[in-house]
């Protein structure tokens, strides 16, 4: 039996399109990494608020780069992003309360489809275009995920009650507490230490942190399709396609914290 | 023959933290990847002015996690990083003027030092914690670069003539231009088109821009062994 894996919080908003960036590769690491990742729906406008900060879009120059920084980084990443016609109307004014809510119920009484809703309210938000506000838009991505019309009506309702809002209200003050001051951010509960790192631009130096030590994509494709092979200790020595020299091997291995022999 | 390097600018200010890490891994790079880099001394100030940003510590979360930050990145990108222990007086009040003219006048003069030197700058403000405002602290950075008194002097000088200090803006003008509302910005000029990125944590995209493989920020050196 190996170590027990180690609890990855993340803390998003589907209003967030550097969220959506994060929290697909932490999903497709959570079968790769030894992580369990636990989705924490927030309310990004709290955390906003209560760290004194505002949307980076507010200063011109930075809104402009963000957007030439996501047609880059969604073929990077490829993910289906794609800006909002009207990015003010959809981001600075309808914002994410009800889906925020909605997610946040659903965390509540079906955790096991919330990877799933959450993915396909940002498909609507910042992929079609699509409204989140509406009670129809948030049932018509509810079951574009898999959930019964009946489930997701229910669990609607169950969004406008005390203890949903209150529940949502918690989590933004969990991540306030471990000092979000924007969204995404990742906890990473590792060998007693907590580490709060924050945007989607962080994940390597988590791997690093988690001791995984990511190879680069293209090596590791060069390596001959590493799939799951990078928790073996030693799987850079059983590459043939790269044909690295043995000094080769070992230096590397040695920077990426092995011990050079295995 | 093959195909002639890609032009990398990197805008960058000694008193910005990012812009050291960023410009270490490219200058791993330099080597490595079809690219020539050009440093391109610049001052973050005015960047922030122009651009109507303010510095992040303004903002206390931002502030503290900034440090938490660095304090895993230097580790990983292997940089002898270190806080200011007073950093309001450090960053905010005394700045880097000074220290970026130098930098300009020596982009001018003796280009093949500029790496060295900004270097050198660096580990005095964000590593050893000293100053980079007096004239014999930037002497010393020049020195331990491998520029002769003389030089380094005559560089000084220079640095308080009108032609090196309109050159600093020029150049953070440029960086204005390009889009700039921080630093380090590197602008990657890729078969016809610009392209500029913000921060010392977009280098895997560059990577994938150029076309190049990305192997963190500690690339083994490709020496021959290979």
């Amino acid at each position: 039996m190996g170590p027990s894996p180690r609890s990855l919080e993340l803390f998003y908003d589907v209003l967030s399109p550097y969220s959506w960036l994060g929290f697909e590769v932490l999903c497709r690491y959570q079968n790769i990494w030894n992580i369990k990742l636990q989705l924490r729906p927030t309310y990004i406008a709290g955390v906003m608020q209560d760290s004194g900060n505002k949307p980076p879009v507010l200063i011109p120059r930075k809104a402009h780069y963000m957007q030439k920084d996501l047609k880059h980084l969604k073929k990077h990443f490829q993910i289906p992003l794609r800006y909002p016609k009207d990015f003010n109307l959809v981001i600075l004014q309808k914002g994410s309360l009800s889906a925020m809510r909605f997610l946040t119920a659903l965390s509540m009484e079906h955790p096991e489809s919330l990877e799933k809703a959450s993915r396909e309210l940002w498909m609507r938000v910042w992929s079609r275009d699509e409204d989140i506000v509406e009670p129809q838009s948030i049932l018509a991505a509810a079951q574009k995920a898999g959930l019964s019309a009946e489930i997701a009506q229910g669990l609607l309702e169950k969004s406008s009650t005390a203890q949903v809002k209150d529940q949502l209200k918690k989590t933004t003050e969990a991540a306030c507490k471990y000092g979000a001051f924007g969204l995404p951010i990742t906890v990473a509960h590792i060998d007693g230490q907590t580490h709060m790192l924050f945007g989607s631009d962080r994940m390597e130096l988590l791997a690093y942190l988690l001791g995984k030590h990511t190879l680069p994509v293209m090596l590791k494709a060069e390596l001959g399709g590493a799939s799951g092979s990078l928790r073996r200790k030693g799987s850079l020595q059983q590459a043939s396609s790269l044909k690295p020299s043995r000094a080769f091997s070992r230096k590397l291995l040695s920077l990426m914290g092995h011990p050079p022999c295995c």
